[in-house]
């Protein structure tokens, strides 16, 4: 338990420390690399063709309340994947 | 020399007979393009109606889910004082290893999402989630509902079939589950790092007679609420590498029970890390649990007028490589991946479930596509028991080998 504590103070200092901003570098991240960096966290990262625009914005929604993504991730992706 | 009067006056007729013919031409023109327009226009019109009805509107309803299935063999061999059991079983699907579960999406604009996923696990058909999401702000999602407690990273994102790597699931990690509740959760830049936070109220678990915990189910047990928490980092950049914390704190005393003041306390660390090395991915998964629940007596088994106790500390943990050669220039071997697993899970010494469990498994996985997968999973298991035999419990040692060819797919 005294480890766990640590652990989560060490979170939330570094939360503090550096604030809720992101980086110039990954704000400029496409959706396309975005896709690759955060599907295959827990999956094989999914074909654009195997779903239509508005299939792909409701999953989108649906993943990012399981891989708990930022809404600008969410979004870039979601745009990545409706270009066919 | 004077203008001839009837000249002029001819001349005067033929400039106004070709002038009214010109006007007669040009009104005789407008009414033609009059008529195109006519069906120009109703053809735009019917194409304008066509179009809207394609037009999606700010609602949209999507079916998808999973289905697992295969075969499993079994040999276990039972070691006792005094004697050995040993005993051979296959079965086509049995309740750990066969799932189908449809799961139903709708989506109101991009605020509104409602989830429900039944499940038929070859046995029972139950419920996996069911809950509604309100996307209120970037980095706040609040849910309420039935859904999976956020606690370690295996239940919520890892246990689906077509997404384990390995045919079973780890021993010990099923806890806590899903429950009802109210949630609220979201992900956050920070810097070139990313944050995210999960908290959840909810009903809470059960104590059962002889300390065992279990989820409450649809009624609720008593009048206290548990709490659920699991805060995570994602130091890289690149999102590869993702630590979280998890915590829960509840009473899971029935009420008017002679367990009142029973509580638990329930910690993780979960670990992912996901890595391209040309040509290999590697793939790092790992949790570990740790349940306590405060001294109770139990009532024995063998004797109601005797009460026992035991250190209710349970602990589990597994530690999951897999690499896959996606890289490779051999279109059967990239889509090949070779899976290893270690699980570590002790229950109480003395209590009548107590044990120290120990397995490997060695899987290997041909990915049909990103999302279908064949799986041969081969996994052996060590158990010696820690059980109080005074109170019914059964010592001795199960060595137990499964084999799994199982087939797993999202839809």
């Amino acid at each position: 338990m005294t480890w766990v504590i640590i652990g989560m103070f060490g979170i939330l200092a570094a939360i503090l420390i550096n604030g809720c901003a992101e980086s110039q570098q990954v704000a400029a991240k496409s959706g396309a690399q975005l896709w690759a960096e955060n599907c295959q966290r827990c999956h094989n990262t999914p074909s654009p063709s195997d779903f239509s625009s508005s299939q792909w914005k409701t999953i989108g929604m649906h993943m990012q309340t399981r891989a708990l993504l930022t809404n600008e991730e969410r979004d870039k992706i979601i745009g990545f994947l409706q270009q066919k | 020399m004077g203008i001839n009067p009837v000249k002029l006056l001819f001349r005067i007729a033929i400039a106004g007979g070709l002038f009214l013919i010109n006007e007669n031409n040009l009104i005789a023109q407008d009414s033609t393009l009059t008529a195109d327009d006519s069906a120009l226009n109703a053809q735009v019109a019917t194409l304008s109606d066509q179009v809207s009805a394609l037009q999606k509107g700010d609602s949209h309803f999507l079916v998808a889910g999973l289905t697992t299935f295969g075969f499993v063999a079994n040999r276990t061999v039972t070691s006792f004082a005094g004697g050995r059991q040993e005993t051979k079983t296959n079965s086509m699907g049995d309740a750990d290893h066969y799932e189908l579960s449809p799961m139903f999406l709708w989506r109101h604009t991009d605020k509104l999402l409602v989830e429900f996923e039944p499940s038929f696990n070859g046995y029972t058909l139950g419920v996996n989630w069911a809950d509604v999401s309100y996307f209120a702000a970037p980095g706040v999602i609040l849910r309420a509902g039935y859904f999976v407690l956020p606690f370690g990273i295996y239940n919520k994102r890892l246990a689906a079939g077509w997404i384990d790597k390995l045919a079973s699931d780890p021993q010990g990690i099923d806890l806590p589950g899903s429950d009802f509740g109210v949630e609220i959760c979201g992900g956050l830049p920070l810097g070139n790092m990313k944050w995210s936070y999960d908290l959840s109220l909810t009903n809470g678990l059960q104590l059962l007679p002889d300390g065992e915990i279990q989820d409450v189910g649809i009624a609720d047990n008593n009048n206290n609420k548990t709490i659920t928490g699991r805060l995570a980092l994602l130091p890289l950049s690149n999102s590869s590498l993702e630590i979280g914390i998890s915590g829960l704190q509840g009473n899971v005393a029935d009420a008017g029970s002679g367990y009142s003041h029973a509580n638990v306390s329930m910690y993780a660390l979960d670990l992912d890390y996901v890595k391209n090395i040309n040509p290999l991915l590697i793939n790092i998964k790992g949790q570990s649990n740790l349940i306590r629940v405060t001294p109770q007596r139990y009532l024995n088994p063998q004797d109601s007028a005797q009460t026992y106790t035991f250190d209710n500390t349970s602990s589990s943990t597994f530690l999951q490589l897999s690499v896959r050669p996606v890289m490779s220039g051999n279109a059967i071997l990239k889509n090949l991946e070779f899976a290893f697993r270690f699980v570590n899970y002790i229950t109480p010494a003395n209590s009548l479930w107590g044990q120290r469990y120990t397995e490997e498994d060695l899987g290997l996985d041909y990915w049909l596509s990103w999302r279908s997968v064949l799986k041969f999973s081969y996994e052996l298991s060590h158990s010696v028991s820690t059980s109080d035999l005074s109170i019914g419990g059964t010592g001795g040692t199960t060595d137990s080998a499964n084999m799994y060819l199982q087939f797993s797919t999202e839809f």
